[in-house]
């Protein structure tokens, strides 16, 4: 993505813009994901794309979330259904980088790791990869609009159930 | 290579364990079944639709190019260099006229056969390959191609029975129902998976755990126990389709059958959106759940209105690599192309009907490495004669794919049900 003018945003902005970010990452860590599911618009977005699709032009993803709703039945089914390896993930976040500024609404890029842990404490490299987020900043604070997940970790080591 | 299984039953009611794990199978599987007497799928057309377009795909660990030539046929050659063995094509896919090895730009053509081996006559009079070189004998091991309504399929066997033969009707019937128009690939979905590859295959074939293990298939009736449905196969019992009619049991009657069985806890859980789980009829035999394995690495599925190919390549044997590639039709409408994305939540590696499966296999995979004196035990569905069944209580199917493999192995027990 191309910046779109050299970056003068406000240190309030970054603040708040930089805490839902790192907060996000500490929420889904510590396995408080309704938590991190009400940082999203109603109508925000959540996708976790492979960077080979994102690349040759497909739309297929690996969690597709069209909006908050949606997301919060991904946690329901996550929450009284689905069965995954039991892990504790850990966040590795880059500073963040500020793309472009429309309205009340920041494009920002943010890279990660994700490196999980089994319950008997052996730790692997899970994902890489760069968040694309939209961010909307007011007075009450920052909402995501959308994240757009893009995994460079594609082919994913067995399954993905907690959220990236 | 001598190999010898020991199987305590002839009806594959029993699986020793250790053919998850002996490192001789897995290389005799390379050989026979890969290499052998077999056809794999390798992608489809529609992934390499002009000429000069090729990918890379592997049958078996075996990497191999698939490209198309000028004259619009396919071929396929083994991605190895004929000189010292370095990996000729390096990108996963591409366009190009020919196909030149990094290390001494030894080239080939797109047919696989050696084109260029530059200072053959040596330099300033020196050097260069001796006169009895012959180049022609040098091209690289080529595969045979065909094609099955878009769908490729590749065989090192280049005797092999042709390849809708090696299908038969129950196949052409259903996976050419799933080609029967253009196709358009929406995308791909991608896993690896620490378990042997056969487990795969098994899983596939397996009826008996679709709603016990994925909780939301039986919630929302895509896939129950209570339900019209079946296990059938080709007459060789190396392919299988598993299919089921959903609305064909009532949420009531699972809910009573699922807890009188000791394995539902609450109600039937509720979701905010049911767009997910709905199903546009776009099948003439009315069937919400098709899901099939073509022996040896290939399968298709249509959940819903999800369509996907999925392929298989092993990675050792303890890995294999799983790649869906999802697809709708050309002649979809924007609505149906979307429909199909937002259903791709239910599979893949992140699927909600699907992430269960690649957690079953680990666990399968890693505590049976230390019992390789012990055995599975397939017995749903009933002993004895293998057979298709119309009922989802049932494993018969997983039979089927160990007397075909045994026999093409050539480690089946004396007697044994074919
Ligand atoms: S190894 Fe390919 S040209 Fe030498
Ligand atoms: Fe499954």
């Amino acid at each position: 993505m191309e910046r779109t003018a050299a970056m003068t945003f406000p240190i309030e902005t970054r603040l708040l813009v930089e805490d839902l970010i790192t907060r996000s990452a500490m929420l889904i860590d510590s396995d408080a994901l309704e938590e991190w599911v009400a940082s999203f618009e109603e109508t925000g977005r959540y996708i976790v794309l492979p960077r080979e699709n994102r690349d040759l032009g497909y739309a297929i993803a690996l969690i597709k979330c069209e909006k908050r709703a949606i997301l919060e039945d991904r946690l329901t089914v996550l929450r009284a259904a689905s069965k995954f390896n039991p892990h504790v993930d850990r966040h590795i976040l880059s500073r963040p980088c500020y793309m472009g500024i429309e309205g009340d609404i920041v494009s920002v890029q943010t890279n990660f790791t994700i490196v999980q842990s089994s319950l008997d404490g052996v730790s692997k490299l899970f994902c890489a990869g760069v968040y694309e987020d939209r961010i909307r900043v007011s007075g009450d604070g920052a909402t995501f609009v959308e994240r757009v997940a893009v995994i460079d970790t594609f082919s994913v080591p067995n399954l993905i159930a907690t959220p990236i | 290579m001598r190999v010898s299984v020991n199987w305590p039953t002839t009806d594959y009611s029993r699986v020793p364990y250790s053919i998850y794990h002996d490192p001789e199978i897995y290389a005799l599987e390379q050989e026979r079944i890969f290499k052998g007497k077999a056809w794999n799928i390798l992608c489809l057309e529609a992934e390499i639709p002009n000429p000069g377009d090729f990918q890379i795909c592997h049958v078996g660990d075996t990497p191999v190019v698939v490209n198309r030539d000028e004259d619009g046929k396919v071929y396929a050659f083994v991605n190895r260099c004929a000189h010292r063995g370095a990996e000729i094509v390096r990108e996963p896919r591409g366009n190009g006229t020919d196909h030149t090895c990094i290390y001494h730009a030894w080239c080939y053509s797109r047919k696989g056969e050696l084109t260029g081996v530059p200072f053959r006559r040596g330099a300033n009079g020196k050097g260069g390959m001796p006169a009895s070189f012959e180049p022609k004998q040098h091209n690289l091991q080529t595969l045979k191609v065909e094609s099955f309504k878009g769908c490729l399929f590749g065989s090192f066997d280049h005797d092999i029975e042709p390849l809708e033969e090696y299908l038969g009707p129950l196949m052409v019937d259903h996976v050419g129902g799933l080609l029967d128009k253009p196709i358009k690939i929406l995308g791909y979905q991608r896993q690896r998976i620490k378990a042997n590859w056969k487990l795969y295959p098994e899983n596939i074939k397996d009826a008996y755990h679709g709603s016990l293990l994925h909780e939301f298939n039986r919630t929302f009736g895509l896939s129950r126990l209570t339900q019209v449905a079946g296990g059938y196969m080709d007459e060789k019992h190396r392919h299988s389709i598993l299919f089921q009619f959903s609305g064909s049991d009532s949420d009531e009657v699972a809910l009573r059958a699922y807890r009188e069985a000791g394995v539902q806890r609450g109600e039937l859980m509720k979701l905010n959106d049911y767009d997910m789980v709905r199903i546009i009829p776009e099948n003439d035999k009315g069937m919400s759940t098709r899901v099939i394995n073509l022996f040896p690495n290939g399968f298709f599925h249509q959940i819903a209105n999800t369509l996907a190919m999925r392929k298989l390549r092993t990675l050792g044997v303890d890995e294999f690599e799983l790649t869906w590639t999802l697809f709708g039709y050309e002649d979809d409408t924007p609505e149906m192309t979307e429909h199909r994305l937002n259903q791709a939540n239910m599979v893949g590696p992140a699927g909600l009907i699907s992430m269960e499966d690649g957690e079953a296999l680990e666990l399968v995979h890693r505590t049976t490495k230390t019992a390789q004196n012990e055995y599975a035990v397939i017995e749903m569905g009933g002993v004895g004669p293998i057979g298709d069944r119309d009922t989802r209580v049932n494993e018969v199917t997983v039979r089927g794919f160990w007397a075909y493999y045994s026999q093409l192995m050539g480690i089946a027990p004396e007697g044994a049900e074919q």
